[in-house]
């Protein structure tokens, strides 16, 4: 049976730069695909949004296997963008995620400046309520991660994407820079609506008996409880630099953990590795949150955002 | 339709070799599981390592609202399901994935079975057998002791399989692939060649098996594994690479027709 959050009389609904969103609750692109495989288990559309899988132009294959690797409390993944291309996206997820009544927020990827504008030009008639830009994967070649880690390059591509579209933009960063802050300044003053943080934390895991590494690719991205300090840490600094809203996310897998996220700064939060080990995780947090409230007595959940005490 | 059930231990007993046979209380899953499909479990008392991890469901039964799965202990997570009790709660997802498809009317099967791949063949030789079809099925293991589904399988087909060890302890000694070969070769000879093969097992031997027959010119399908996340079909950690290009092992696998597997 399919779960949705429990009643409350707590005002749940958040507004994300434009992005109004029934509660502060989305998944991590590419932990949810477009929400059919856990249709079983969640009402997609009782979510904040449905974060759909990163989609480029035509379509990427993705990586060699082994994709994944588990490590302490946490995972490694290197899939590398698969996705069948923003076609597909458009006639069989975006129409299945309407006629659920969820709210779509497309994940943007591309090779070039020149992709991800066309992805978006290729939606703009689409049932879309929002764009996340992802320049932070950090396992492709080209664009992804490479166009999120500097000021220029990041201006230029959020610039383009403004330009092309009037709907919600929230650009996606990458914590493996020097200073986050720089880079979300950055995003901020070309036009995004807001920021989501982190993508995953690049890192390798080694298997000592082959000598060899645990990813075909050698390194991938790291994400789970683990990084969850680091991604803190990182929306609390963005929260403090910029004025757009943050959607904070990394190693969230409960209410606590969400609350946490908003008391530093995060005005929505995404559920991403969580989904894997528990596929009802996104309405088990959306309920730990409504708990959290009631208990605390918090009538409003926009009361928590930035309310850290320190 | 998939199902998260919290699932009791009834059972959790080695059957040799380090090979342990684990039955739970999953009604939902035993009624609607398909030869070939498994299930993706959480096991408790293990929340550092975040996966879940998968295993083919080696029985069900719908009546009693149980499965039993077969693991072999290899790592940390098989190694602490040995410490679990009966009582203790699993979490399992299932039935999961495109299970076994022989062709319709199979009269005669040949199923082969390496190591703990024994387990999501078992209940293909009770179908095929339930439906009248002719089944042949091979046990490879490296020892006697490890041969822990020769009982099951015995008593599923009215007769013994054919087994081999690798130490030479019971039955041909070596790999099973030399008993492939004969029963593929003695059936054609006899004019009654089988019309599907299915193996579950080590890659090398699937690949193998696979080949053998494809040189007989016999339908074969094979259930792959590979490392998996989500296990519902979101994340594509799983892939295979396919002539159709990279399927995920977890919802269009893990049993794919050999023909179509990039091995």
């Amino acid at each position: 049976m399919a779960r949705k959050p429990k009643e409350t009389a707590v005002n749940l609904a958040v507004n994300l730069g434009g992005l109004p969103m029934k509660n502060p609750v989305t998944v991590g692109s590419g932990t949810f695909g477009a929400g059919m495989e856990y249709a079983d288990f969640v009402d997609v559309a009782s979510l904040g949004a449905v974060t759909t899988k990163g989609v480029s132009l035509n379509g990427w294959e993705g990586n060699a296997t082994p994709r994944i690797a588990e490590t302490a409390s946490g995972m490694l993944n290197s899939i590398g963008l698969q996705n069948p291309g923003v076609a597909h996206l458009k006639e069989v997820e975006l129409p299945w995620l309407a006629g659920q009544g969820a709210t779509a927020m497309v994940n943007v990827s591309g090779h070039s400046f020149d992709e991800y504008v066309a992805v978006i030009e290729a939606l703009e008639e689409a049932p879309v309520a929002a764009y996340e830009v992802n320049i932070s994967c950090p396992n492709v070649d080209a664009g992804g991660m490479t166009m999120g880690c500097h000021v220029p390059s990041v201006e230029k591509v959020v610039g383009l994407c403004r330009a092309a579209t009037k709907r919600p933009l929230i650009v996606k960063l990458t914590p493996n820079v020097t200073d986050i802050t720089e880079i979300a300044k950055a995003a901020e003053a070309s036009g995004a609506d807001g920021v989501s943080l982190i993508n995953t934390l690049l890192g390798m895991a080694i298997d000592a008996r082959t000598r060899r590494p645990q990813l075909a690719r050698v390194v991938g991205g790291y994400s789970g409880p683990a990084v969850k300090p680091v991604a803190l840490r990182m929306v609390w600094q963005v929260a403090n630099a910029v004025s757009v809203p943050v959607l904070g996310m990394g190693g969230i897998s409960n209410g606590t953990d969400a609350v946490e996220f908003m008391l530093a700064g995060a005005t929505a939060v995404a559920v991403g590795t969580a989904n894997f080990a528990n596929p009802t995780a996104t309405v088990d947090v959306v309920d730990g949150i409504i708990d959290y409230c009631e208990r605390y007595g918090v009538k409003d959940v926009n009361e928590l955002i930035g309310a850290l005490e320190c | 339709m998939l199902y998260n059930e919290k699932a009791p231990i009834l059972f959790n007993e080695e059957a040799g070799a380090g090979i342990w046979i684990m039955t739970l209380e999953a009604p939902e899953i035993a009624a609607h599981a398909l030869p070939g499909q498994f299930v993706h479990t959480r096991i408790p008392g293990m929340e550092g390592h975040i996966l879940r991890r998968p295993f083919g469901v080696y029985e069900a039964y719908p009546e009693e609202g149980t499965i039993d799965i077969m693991y072999q202990v290899l790592g940390f997570g098989t190694e602490h399901m040995t410490t679990l009790e009966p009582g203790d709660e699993v979490e399992v997802i299932g039935p999961v994935g495109r299970g076994w498809q022989p062709p319709q009317g199979c009269r005669k099967a040949l199923l082969v079975a390496g190591g703990v791949g024994s387990a999501p063949i078992h209940p293909l030789v009770c179908q095929l057998k339930a439906q009248g079809a002719d089944v042949t099925a091979i046990l490879g293991a490296q020892t006697e002791e490890a041969l822990v589904a020769r009982r099951r399988f015995g008593r599923a087909l009215g007769c013994e399989p054919l087994c081999s060890t690798d130490d030479g302890s019971f039955g041909r000694a070596g790999f099973c692939t030399p008993l492939v070969q004969e029963a593929l070769d003695e059936a054609a000879a006899a004019g009654e060649p089988f019309d599907y093969v299915a193996c579950c097992g080590p890659e090398p031997l699937m690949k193998i098996v696979a080949r053998m027959a494809a040189d007989a010119g016999v339908f074969c399908e094979v259930s792959l594994e590979k490392r998996m996340a989500c296990g519902v079909g979101a994340c594509l950690s799983c892939v295979v690479d396919t002539v159709n290009g990279k399927k995920r092992a977890c919802v269009d696998g893990p049993v794919f027709p050999a023909t179509e597997v990039v091995w």
